[in-house]
C-alpha cells in the first residue's frame, strides 16, 4: 500500500513538472498491451507489426526525409485551408448571429450543406478541379467552414441581455457594444467552433489525401497500403494522432485557459 | 443628478400563448425629487421589474411619459445608472476595466479613467482588488463593483433592481449601510426596487407600494440618517414603519 502512495507521489510531483508526460503516460499500458498481443504471435508479423518495428520504420521514413516532406506537405494544406475557412467563417457567424433575418434565412442552408459531409464532395469536385491542390482546399474550407460558423452563431446568440443592457446603459454605441461585450462574450463558443472544424478539417485532409493526393500523411497511408507494408500504415496513423494533440495543447488550450477559463465563462 | 418622474405610465404585454393582453403597469404616476432615494416595493409580479426596466428604457412603453430632469426618455441611455440583480458585470474585464467601462465610452482618456477608478474604488472599499476578474470575486464585491460602475458614470439617476437579493444575508446588511453612506455623501437619485420591505424602510426616505400595476400608497420614512442595522434593529419608529409597510404589500 504503501509502495503505491509512494509511487502516486512521484507520478504527481514528476507530471506537475512536465505535463508532457502526464500526456504520455496513459499511453504505456496500451502499448503493452499491443506489444503483449504481438508477442503471442497470434497474427503473422506482416498483419501486425510490434512498437518496435513501428518505430523502426518511423526512423527510416524520417531519416529518407519523407515524413517531414509529407508531414510539412499536410501542414501546409491543413494551414492554408483552415486560415480560408475561419477568415470566412468567423465574420459570416457573427453576421448571421446579430442579424434575425440572416439567420432565418440562412440556417436551413446551412444545415443542409452541413449534412453533405466533407468526402462527400470528392466526386464532383474531381470532376471540377481534378486531382490537385484546389480539390483539397475547396474540401478543407468546406469542412472548416460549418462548426465555426455555427458555433459562432451560438455564441453571438446567447449573449446575457444583462450585459447587454448594462453595456447600452452605461452608453456604449452599438459598434463597441459589439467589440466589448457581445464578442468576448461568444469567444468560448468561437473557440468550441474552431477546435472542432480544425480536428473535422485535419480529418477531411488525411481523407482528401488518400484519394487525390500525391503526398502527404494520407497519401503515404495509402500507398503503404499498395506496397503492403503496414508498420508505415501504422507509423502514419500514430502522427496523425501526435499532431491532432499538439495543435489542440499547444494551440487551443492555451487561449482557452487566457480567456473563457480565466474570467469563469467555462470551468476548467 | 436630476429629478425623475413617471407620467401616467402603462405597460400592456401580448400573450402570445393565451393570444390575450396583459397589463403589468397601469396608469402610474410618481415623482423622485432631485437626490432623493425612493424604494419600490411590492409582491412579485406587481409590475415594479417591469416599471425600472421601463425608467431605464430597455423595454418600450404603452403609453404615458417619463421625464429625466425635464426630458423625456427614449431608449437606454447614460443619464441613467443601472445596477442589476445579476450585477451583469463584464466577465472579461479587471474590476476597473469594469468601473471605467461607461467614461471610456464617453471618450475619457487612460490618466482621467484611472484617477476615476482610484476614487470609486475606494469608495466601494475595493482598491485591492482593481485587477481582479469578478469571478475571482464574492457576490458582495462583485455587486460593490455594479454599484460603483454605475456611479462613476456620472449618471442623472441611479436604478437599482433588487441589487442585494443574490447575496447572502450578512453581505446584504453590510451593503444596505454602505448604499445609505454613499448616497449620504453624494446624493444621488436612487430608485432601489426591491420585494424586501424592511431593505426598502431602512434605505429609503419613501416606500411606493404597488399592487398590481398600480401604486397603492407612499410612505414617507422620517428615519434619521446614517442608518445602521446595530440602532435600527431594535428602533421602535423603523419596527412600526416596518409593520405598516409589510401590512400594505401584504394587501396588495
Amino acid at each position: 500500500m504503501m509502495a503505491i502512495y509512494t509511487l502516486w507521489g512521484y507520478y504527481a510531483r514528476w507530471t506537475a513538472r512536465w505535463p508532457m508526460l502526464a500526456a504520455f503516460i496513459p499511453f504505456i499500458p496500451l502499448i503493452a498491451i499491443w506489444a503483449f498481443i504481438v508477442w503471442l504471435e497470434l497474427f503473422p508479423r506482416v498483419f501486425l507489426p510490434g512498437p518496435l518495428d513501428v518505430i523502426g520504420k518511423a526512423w527510416e521514413l524520417t531519416y529518407k526525409g519523407i515524413l517531414g516532406d509529407y508531414l510539412i506537405d499536410s501542414l501546409s494544406r491543413l494551414a492554408v485551408g483552415a486560415a480560408a475557412g475561419i477568415a470566412i467563417a468567423i465574420p459570416l457567424g457573427i453576421f448571421i448571429g446579430l442579424n434575425k433575418r440572416a439567420h432565418e434565412f440562412s440556417w436551413p442552408i446551412l444545415l443542409f450543406f452541413q449534412a453533405i459531409g466533407d468526402i462527400a464532395w470528392l466526386p464532383i469536385l474531381l470532376v471540377w478541379f481534378g486531382f490537385g491542390l484546389t480539390t483539397m482546399t475547396f474540401v478543407i474550407v468546406y469542412t472548416v467552414l460549418f462548426p465555426i460558423v455555427l458555433n459562432t452563431v451560438l455564441g453571438i446568440r446567447s449573449a446575457k441581455p444583462d450585459l447587454h443592457r448594462a453595456a447600452q446603459s452605461l452608453g456604449a454605441p452599438r459598434g463597441r457594444i459589439l467589440l466589448e461585450v457581445t464578442l468576448p462574450g461568444a469567444l468560448p463558443n468561437i473557440i468550441t467552433g474552431l477546435r472542432n472544424g480544425l480536428g473535422y478539417g485535419w480529418r477531411a485532409l488525411i481523407a482528401a489525401e488518400i484519394i487525390v493526393g500525391t503526398s502527404g500523411i494520407g497519401f503515404l497511408m495509402f500507398d503503404a497500403r499498395r506496397a503492403g507494408s503496414v508498420d508505415e500504415i501504422v507509423v502514419g496513423m500514430i502522427v496523425l494522432g501526435i499532431l491532432w494533440y499538439i495543435v489542440d495543447s499547444w494551440l487551443l488550450a492555451p487561449i482557452e485557459r487566457a480567456t473563457g477559463e480565466r474570467w469563469g465563462l467555462v470551468t476548467k | 443628478m436630476k429629478s425623475l418622474a413617471l407620467e401616467n405610465l402603462s405597460k400592456t404585454y401580448f400573450d402570445p400563448y393565451r393570444g390575450t393582453q396583459f397589463t403589468a403597469v397601469k396608469d402610474v404616476s410618481l415623482n423622485v425629487e432631485e437626490g432623493d432615494f425612493v424604494a419600490v416595493v411590492g409582491p412579485s409580479g406587481c409590475g415594479k421589474s417591469t416599471i425600472l426596466n421601463m425608467i431605464a428604457g430597455f423595454v418600450p412603453i404603452t403609453s404615458g411619459r417619463i421625464l429625466v430632469g425635464g426630458r423625456e426618455v427614449k431608449g437606454p441611455g447614460p443619464d441613467r445608472g443601472v445596477v442589476f440583480q445579476s450585477f451583469a458585470l463584464f466577465p472579461w474585464k479587471t474590476v476597473s476595466e469594469n468601473v471605467t467601462f461607461g467614461p471610456k465610452m464617453r471618450g475619457v482618456g487612460k490618466a482621467e479613467r484611472a484617477k476615476i477608478a482610484e476614487e470609486y474604488l475606494a469608495l466601494a472599499g475595493l482598491s485591492h482588488a482593481a485587477d481582479r476578474y469578478p469571478n475571482e470575486l464574492s457576490g458582495g464585491m462583485q455587486q460593490r463593483v455594479g454599484v460603483v460602475r454605475a456611479l462613476a458614470n456620472n449618471p442623472d439617476v441611479l436604478l437599482m433592481d433588487e441589487p442585494f437579493a443574490s447575496v447572502d444575508a450578512q453581505t446584504r446588511m453590510t451593503l444596505q449601510e454602505e448604499l445609505t453612506r454613499i448616497w449620504e455623501e453624494r446624493r444621488p437619485t436612487i430608485v432601489f426596487i426591491t420585494h424586501d420591505v424592511s431593505e426598502a424602510v431602512f434605505l429609503a426616505n419613501k416606500v411606493v407600494v404597488l399592487s398590481k400595476g398600480n401604486v397603492l400608497e407612499q410612505v414617507d420614512i422620517p428615519l434619521s440618517r446614517p442608518r445602521s442595522w446595530d440602532r435600527l434593529v431594535e428602533d421602535d419608529d423603523f419596527k412600526a414603519l416596518s409593520n405598516q409597510v409589510l401590512q400594505l404589500v401584504r394587501s396588495a
